[in-house]
């Protein structure tokens, strides 16, 4: 549908150029060509026309130029029948416009008396419009654009249908910190007026501009922004392309059409397009969605006056931030190792002996409220002291860079976010939470609403990257904690069983983690989805949400690319990776080898797996473990020769996880070599370690291994093989 | 066959990096080879040497720091004036330390206002650091940039929680950032990468990478300082070719050694000198770590320090 909104765009910016055109020429006629023109206190000339063309207008005699330019901008009215592609051309006519309405506004400042209060930064009783805003405003209002206090600004053309309205959106975008430049009007009424009436104090100070009645005024918000590219992204007058880039990706403005849209609102739009400042309008016009110029759509129409605000920051990809955690309690990481006994208990959730889930999933953007929570059953007010109760916590997202599989990550998180909250207890996670409450938490009001008010805090400021909008609902009803522990429960197989299903093989990209270089130097872990990090902290999809939340953190992707040796899982992707990361010290890695170039491994490994030569096989050692090792050495005294981010063949520092996966060290056999491992490790892992016996067909495999108990040297350790049968005395020699 | 020795070449070069405007300018940095190794490489700067100045008197000083300004702790504008003029200061560092929010918690105008009054009497370019509260040096910075539009100060500390509200108004108003990380490589790789993803560019930032003083760390210090230069010089990391700073007399003062009474410790010796000489030791130790600008306290300590810096540098 773009094509009727950008043909009228196009007929408009030709209205608006000849106009403006002959505007010039009468001035030029009036005043003579040398007649001085400026904008109040500004190193930036015409902002617009300096910034994009690098043309500093400084008197009525270098205007004619610039129309000129204009006019050569326009690009035909397209054909009602046979018309051309037509974005490029809609986007010359909207930059032709702008650079039109920079002159027109520049013109104003000729007229006595003075339609605006220049060098005013707010509205006096008699004033309302303020035009241009000089370069002392523009400076201290743009560091709230660069350090964020401010994030952008919404352009408003037109009025709302009705004073109250217009109220509700100026404040609704005042909580979220944007700036609001009003100019033009709907009917005879700009917005700016419509607040006036209603006692609205404006001007720079509460972030509510008006600029000015006619539509051209809100070239001064373009003028504004084209001015911090250059004052805050160093670019150099003329750099359009840079100009425009830097308020796409930096000045999050866009344009809010409220009212009747003209031709000349139109063009006026196409030219913010130019800046990525898409249109939200709330008549019935076309829409143009797909995403090219924009970071998202480009005109997003007919949208509700309740919805708008929302809408338009979706559109535009404002982050929402939430300074401060909400809740009558303290709140801090000082709090999560706290513990409720009963007597300071006012109410148990969830635990051995009632029903609990914590379920997090994630919607599209239009299906969830940011900032909705919903109660469903008593409060914990309402409940008896000492009583017990079920608890379902469910949080559902939305975000354009959202995916499914870091659901079970946000999921994970809830646990230490409601845990910060003093007077909570938090044990657990999905379906094995439990919770107390206590009594001075009571005391202070603490509600179950706090919960959805922590999360949703919390989650906009830990993974605003990720996460655009976070509804919470909560039960306490019996029956509806039931029906969600029940949905839960089918979502968390299919994801345990995609995550198992998840393979090396499968993906093109592992993941780096160079978080322990601060004492390790020259290591860095490569993550694949079989080889999690050797700490068991990190596995593949974390490293993947980490690099997504923060680009330049510790976790990088890293590429494949070709393959070197399949067998031992050498890549040369990873390989052009790890030789500068590790600061010239590794030039290869195996993912899947102990003997041919083994990973490195910083010191915080789960287990130690080293070979026993005559054994023909490896033993495992865990950090919990104090018993000497048929290596002759115990952990500890270990883990002092295999950490610091050396690569030694023979040892490797790894997670507990990969002992199961099919890639542990199968370059050298896998699973078959490991004889030996401390009891204790043996069964804990006992599930994982029998499962993988019978996928290996040795269905009594995990017999075959000895522990401390059989042996605590090697000859010991063959003589148990010998007893037992081990294959891995069949098996080729390791070294 | 005559004896060719040996020379390292360096990939890299640290960015030389200006504070201060018109005639009263100190540039640092600029070098391609490890500290001292003027062998190497070229040394266009050498390490300068700020004083520091107190917006309030200090309390807990020691006697022998207390003495040489005396007559001014409770002036810092007078400080700051015999710093440059009586000890030559090649900059001035001030700290508003009253601005902390947990001790008289002096507004962020006011602290400015202090800072434009400093900046405006001397003839050195100036250096302005917060109480080390990270929001509140944020708010305090961001207004002392705007106070002292155009006078490329050099303003911190930035560090992780705060270095947007500093970054932002250092880029606005025409400063260099003092960017400080927890002691660690990579964290102060990050922050210089954030800064620079800001906008503030990379030839208007100083890392700081967190000092310890002598026998209070300096050895983890060291170890950073040499890691940052490496990376800089050996594998031409451009983002971290920035030149490195060190708060150092606020360490070294508070250490034992430089405090403690003789009587209370008659091994130590004379306390008078103890306390110079643990100072300038320390600032040796810091420019063979490759600092470019160290902090200092006692004018003797700098005396001290300059003259192993031009022999160092110069052969003198």
């Amino acid at each position: 549908m773009s094509r009727i909104i950008l043909t009228a765009a196009i007929r408009g910016s030709h209205a608006i150029v000849n106009r403006v055109a002959k505007k010039v020429e009468e001035a030029i006629e009036k005043f003579g060509p040398d007649q001085k023109v400026e904008l109040p206190n500004t190193g930036y000339y015409l902002p617009i026309i300096w910034g994009i063309l690098g043309i500093p207008v400084t008197k009525l005699g270098d205007m004619p130029r610039v129309v000129e330019y204009c006019k050569n901008l326009l690009p035909p009215i397209p054909d009602e029948k046979n018309w051309l592609p037509y974005l490029g051309p809609g986007l010359d006519a909207g930059m032709a416009t702008l650079l039109s309405y920079d002159m027109e506004e520049a013109l104003k400042y000729l007229e006595d008396p003075l339609p605006y209060l220049p060098l005013a930064e707010d509205c006096d009783d008699e004033h309302l419009w303020l035009g241009a805003a000089d370069d002392r405003i523009m400076r201290k209002r743009g560091v709230e654009f660069v350090d964020g206090t401010a994030p952008g600004f919404a352009a408003i053309v037109g009025a709302a249908p009705d004073n109250e309205t217009a109220v509700k959106i100026a404040k609704e975008l005042q909580e979220k910190n944007l700036y609001v430049f009003m100019a033009s009007d709907h009917n005879g009424v700009n917005m700016a007026e419509q607040l006036k009436e209603e006692g609205v104090q404006l001007g720079w100070t509460t972030r509510l501009v008006p600029f000015g009645k006619d539509t051209s005024a809100a070239i001064h918000a373009m003028g504004f922004a084209t001015r911090v590219a250059m004052a805050f992204g160093g670019v150099k007058p003329g750099d359009y392309v840079k100009i425009l880039r830097y308020n796409k990706n930096r000045v999050f403005a866009f344009v809010m059409a409220l009212g009747h849209v003209t031709d000349e609102w139109y063009a006026a739009a196409a030219g913010c397009i130019n800046w990525g400042f898409p249109t939200i309008a709330d008549s019935n016009i076309p829409q143009i969605l797909p995403t090219g110029v924009c970071t998202y759509e480009h005109v997003v129409s007919n949208v509700p006056h309740d919805q708008i605000v929302s809408k338009a920051i979706e559109v535009r990809g404002l982050k929402i931030q939430v300074a401060k955690v909400p809740v009558p309690v303290s709140y801090g990481p000082a709090f999560e190792g706290e513990r409720i006994g009963k007597d300071a208990m006012h109410v148990e959730l969830a635990g051995p002996k009632a029903m609990g889930v914590e379920f997090c999933t994630s919607a599209p953007l239009d299906e969830v409220q940011d900032g909705k929570i919903e109660l469903v059953g008593p409060d914990f007010k309402d409940m008896e002291e000492g009583s017990r109760h079920s608890l379902g916590i469910l949080v559902t997202v939305a975000g354009r860079k959202m995916q499914e599989d870091f659901e079970p990550i946000l999921e994970r998180q809830i646990h230490h976010f409601l845990n910060w909250a003093e007077g909570v207890l938090h044990i657990g996670q999905r379906d094995i939470i439990w919770l107390r409450i206590s009594k001075k938490a009571m005391e202070k009001g603490f509600s179950a609403i706090h919960f959805g008010k922590i999360l949703h805090a919390r989650f906009h400021s830990e993974f605003n990257n990720i996460v655009d909008k976070i509804q919470v609902n909560i039960y306490t009803e019996e029956d509806k904690v039931k029906l969600l522990l029940d949905k839960a429960r089918t979502v968390w197989k299919e994801r345990d069983e995609r995550l198992a299903g998840l393979t090396d093989d499968a993906v093109d990209t592992f993941y780096s983690c160079t978080l322990c270089q601060s004492f390790a130097p020259n290591h860095v872990c490569i993550i694949t989805p079989e080889r999690p990090g050797l700490c068991g902290a990190y596995n593949w999809l974390d490293g993947k949400a980490a690099y997504e939340i923060n680009p330049t953190g510790p976790n990088q992707p890293v590429k494949k690319g070709e393959v070197v040796d399949e067998k031992l899982g050498k890549w040369k992707g990873v390989d052009e990776f790890v030789y500068p990361t590790s600061h010239n010290t590794i030039q290869s890695f195996s993912a899947y080898s102990i003997m041919n170039d083994p990973m490195t491994s910083c010191g915080c490994f789960e287990c130690i797996t080293v070979v026993l030569p005559m054994a023909n096989g490896v033993m495992i050692v865990d950090r919990d473990s104090t018993c000497m090792t048929p290596c002759g050495m115990t952990f500890s005294t270990l883990a002092g020769t295999v950490g610091g981010g050396l690569q030694t063949p023979g040892f490797i520092g790894m997670s507990k996880f990969y002992i199961g996966s099919k890639k542990f060290i199968s370059a050298d056999g896998g699973f078959k070599r490991i004889v030996w491992m401390p009891k204790a490790l043996k069964e804990q892992l006992k599930d994982m370690l029998v499962k993988r016996s019978e996928e290996i067909g040795i269905p009594d495999f995990y017999d075959k291994i000895a522990t401390e108990e059989d042996a605590t040297t090697e000859e010991e350790v063959i003589e148990f093989m010998n007893k037992v049968g081990h294959p891995a005395l069949e098996m080729e020699p390791m070294m | 066959m005559a004896f060719t020795p040996p020379l390292e070449k360096y990939a890299g070069k640290i960015r030389e990096v200006v504070i201060g405007k018109g005639d009263k300018v100190v540039k640092l940095g600029g070098h391609n080879a490890m500290p001292g190794c003027i062998f190497d490489g070229d040394f266009p700067n050498l390490p300068k040497i700020a004083l520091e100045v107190f917006d309030s008197a200090p309390e807990d000083w020691a006697p022998e720091a207390i003495k040489p300004y005396e007559d001014v702790v409770n002036d810092p504008v007078a400080w700051a004036k015999k710093a440059v003029d009586v000890y030559n200061a090649e900059l001035v560092c001030l700290h508003l330390k009253s601005t902390d929010p947990n001790g008289e918690n002096v507004g962020a105008d006011e602290a400015a206002q202090l800072a434009k009054k400093v900046s405006d009497s001397i003839s050195v370019p100036l250096i302005v650091l917060g109480s080390g509260n990270a929001e509140k040096d944020g708010e305090v910075a961001a207004k002392v940039c705007e106070v002292c539009a155009g006078q490329n100060l050099l303003v911190g500390l930035a560090v992780e929680d705060n270095y947007k509200k500093i970054g932002a108004a250092a880029i606005g108003y025409g400063h260099c950032v003092a960017a400080q990380s927890p002691i660690d490589v990579n964290l102060a790789k990050q922050l210089n990468i954030l800064l620079d993803n800001l906008g503030v560019p990379l030839d208007k930032i100083v890392m700081e990478p967190s000092t310890g003083a002598l026998g209070y760390g300096i050895e983890y210090t060291y170890s950073v300082m040499e890691r940052i230069e490496l990376a800089a010089l050996s594998q031409n990391d451009d983002k971290m070719q920035l030149p490195i700073m060190n708060i150092m007399a606020v360490e070294t003062w508070k250490t034992r050694e430089a405090k403690l009474d003789v009587d209370a410790e008659p091994t130590f010796g004379d306390l008078s000198k103890r306390g110079i000489l643990w100072e300038a030791m320390t600032a040796v130790d810091l420019i063979l770590s490759g600092t470019s600008l160290l902090i200092m306290r006692h004018p003797e300590a700098v005396r001290l320090t300059k003259e192993i810096i031009e022999e160092l540098y110069l052969g003198k």
